[in-house]
């Protein structure tokens, strides 16, 4: 994470950061953080030095405050990844349902290894269970849930992907 | 097929119309009528607690402790401030019980978290979601809440009284643990999640250390018609010690996975009946009752009991979230245990060095076994290990962690066993 040049929150984003404060007791900041981390990960698809230095001096706090939050939490990207992330649960009930193959399957059809991104797609490291088990095998594309997949289903999706360009 | 289970009456209620999640649905089912009355009332606070105490509800995010207990615990006197927490981190493998209900029953939600926070003397409340939620559920909860705040049930003067309740999303970000209510606490508070040494209890010195009481989904919806209907008509579904109703996830190798809501105390065999029974007419080889951190139970075992808290805890496992996750004759239990070691291993918090080294190591062993490469030292090592994990640590992970690598060794050592090339 070496990025000299500064960042500036978007004016929008630091009015809804403040909004979102008024949920909480007075003078209370760090509250913001996951939600302020959600609105720049949106914008800049992952988190770089440069926005933890930005929000920590939006909310008057310690850098490590916010650092040590978009670390801990597994939905916040500190490394460049793709531009849609699919995360493919393979926790047991979607294991018995052959969630192996889906993502073996994936990693074939979009040419990269789990854990890894193209330009494109970021295949999120298998993920833990996701609370949709009984669609099983489910995946979620950005924010949306996909159950009871098969190989076609996927092929669908990517291509409804792919279309939307 | 069993046409006399009493089906969906509670948090599912609204299932059974086509626009479920709407606010002219849950208000057609009579919602938001008890909330009125509390309201209109001005109903003795704790008359309400003792009302939640006698239907016997108790909490279904896991643990199964009295919520109504749980309430008494704040001291009403104080005029502290004090808060509400709904806990929607649903997390627990197996588990999708709570992201239906916010999905099609919201209101009941919404209700059940304003009557909580009235009877405990809270004028805020969150509804902690966790951040993989952020698409339809997020976006429906949202939409009730709107729809509450713009009819005045919620917020300032509500209904012309002088009861001012705020009640406000939030939204996590990927960590099993936050499903813990002290680390949930600290997530609200905008930290890492990692859960508090108690005492002192969140009732007593919760969130920004006010009295805190934080309830699941389940429970929280459950509330309304347990207080218009009363804790008779509570008392009169399911059994003496675990009445009511209970929403079950049942997920694996059947042919009709889905949530089910139905009398605890319904027998396995029923439940399983409604799930279509097991996927291409195979054997029952062994179920996990309540989500993966309890152990494991075997078919024959739990194709004779009922799904409630006393008959699963005698059998040797828990209700737990009442995740049931069905497997199958063919299932390699080794694998599965590796699986369930893996998410303990990845999700444990690091804060306490017994749970996060002890998940490391039964993971590495399971997987050295799943290699070949293991030996029965390795086995023993492996049966060692919950021992010393369980019960040394902050928060129930340990425990969680521990219970499933106990059963599955218990159960099927013999599977483990085969694993093994060279007997030294």
């Amino acid at each position: 994470m070496k990025d000299k040049d500064l960042y500036n929150i978007p004016s929008e984003a630091c009015t809804k950061i403040n909004e979102w404060l008024l949920k909480f007791p007075d003078g209370e900041k760090k509250p913001a953080i996951i939600y302020a981390l959600h609105l720049i990960q949106k914008e800049n698809k992952y988190i770089k030095s440069k926005h933890v230095d930005a929000l920590a001096n939006l909310l008057n706090l310690k850098k490590i405050d916010v650092y040590e939050v978009a670390s801990f939490y597994s939905m916040f990207e500190l490394e460049k990844v793709g531009k849609h992330t699919i995360s493919v649960c393979t926790n047991v009930s979607c294991m018995l349902k052959g969630s192996d193959e889906i993502l073996a399957y994936l990693e074939r059809k979009l040419k990269i290894k789990v854990g890894t991104s193209s330009d494109e797609y970021f295949l999120k490291d298998e993920r833990e269970c996701l609370a949709a088990c009984c669609g099983a095998p489910m995946m979620q594309v950005d924010h949306r849930y996909y159950e009871n997949l098969t190989k076609q289903k996927v092929d669908k999706i990517i291509r409804d992907i792919e279309n939307e360009k | 097929m069993k046409n006399n289970i009493r089906i969906n009456e509670l948090c599912f209620s609204t299932l059974s119309s086509n626009n479920p999640n709407s606010l002219e649905t849950y208000l057609s089912q009579g919602g938001y009528s008890t909330w009125k009355k509390i309201v209109n009332d001005f109903t003795d606070k704790q008359e309400i607690i003792d009302l939640v105490v006698k239907s016997g509800l108790r909490g279904r995010g896991g643990a199964g402790f009295s919520t109504g207990k749980k309430w008494s615990f704040i001291n009403l006197e104080s005029d502290e401030i004090k808060y509400l927490v709904c806990n929607a981190d649903e997390s627990e493998p197996g588990t999708c019980k709570d992201r239906d209900i916010l999905r099609y029953n919201p209101h009941a939600v919404i209700e059940g978290m304003l009557i909580a926070s009235y009877a405990i003397g809270a004028n805020v409340s969150y509804c902690y979601l966790r951040g993989e939620f952020m698409g339809e559920v997020y976006k429906n909860f949202k939409q009730a809440l709107n729809e509450a705040y713009s009819n005045n049930f919620v917020g300032n003067n509500i209904l012309g009284s002088e009861i001012n309740i705020e009640l406000h999303d939030l939204i996590g970000a990927g960590a099993y643990i936050v499903g813990e209510e002290t680390a949930m606490l600290e997530s609200i508070e905008g930290k890492k999640g990692f859960p508090r040494y108690k005492p002192p209890f969140p009732a007593i010195k919760g969130l920004f250390n006010s009295p805190t009481i934080i309830n699941n989904v389940e429970t929280l919806a459950s509330i309304p018609k347990i207080i218009s209907n009363g804790p008779i008509w509570f008392n009169s579904i399911g059994t003496k010690d675990s009445p009511g109703f209970k929403c079950f996830s049942v997920s694996g190798h059947v042919n009709k996975p889905g949530n089910y809501e139905v009398p605890l105390g319904t027998p396995f065999k029923d439940l399983l009946e409604l799930a279509g029974g097991v996927k291409n007419n195979k054997k029952i080889k062994a179920v996990i009752p309540g989500g993966s951190s309890v152990p494991v139970l075997p078919g024959n075992i739990i194709m004779n009991i009922n799904m409630d808290y006393e008959s699963i805890a005698n059998a040797g496992s828990l209700l737990g979230s009442g995740a049931v996750i069905i497997m199958d004759e063919n299932t390699n239990m080794v694998k599965v245990l590796h699986r369930i070691a893996r998410f303990y291993y990845s999700e444990s918090c690091g804060q306490c060095t017994p749970c996060r080294e002890g998940t490391g190591w039964m993971y590495k062993i399971i997987d050295k076994l799943l290699s070949g490469k293991g030996s029965l030292k390795d086995i023993e090592t492996l049966e060692s290990l919950p021992n010393m994990i369980a019960g040394s640590t902050i928060c129930a992970f340990g425990d969680a962690a521990a219970m499933p690598v106990e059963s599955f060794i218990k159960y099927y050592k013999n599977e483990f066993l085969n694993y093994i090339k060279n007997e030294d």
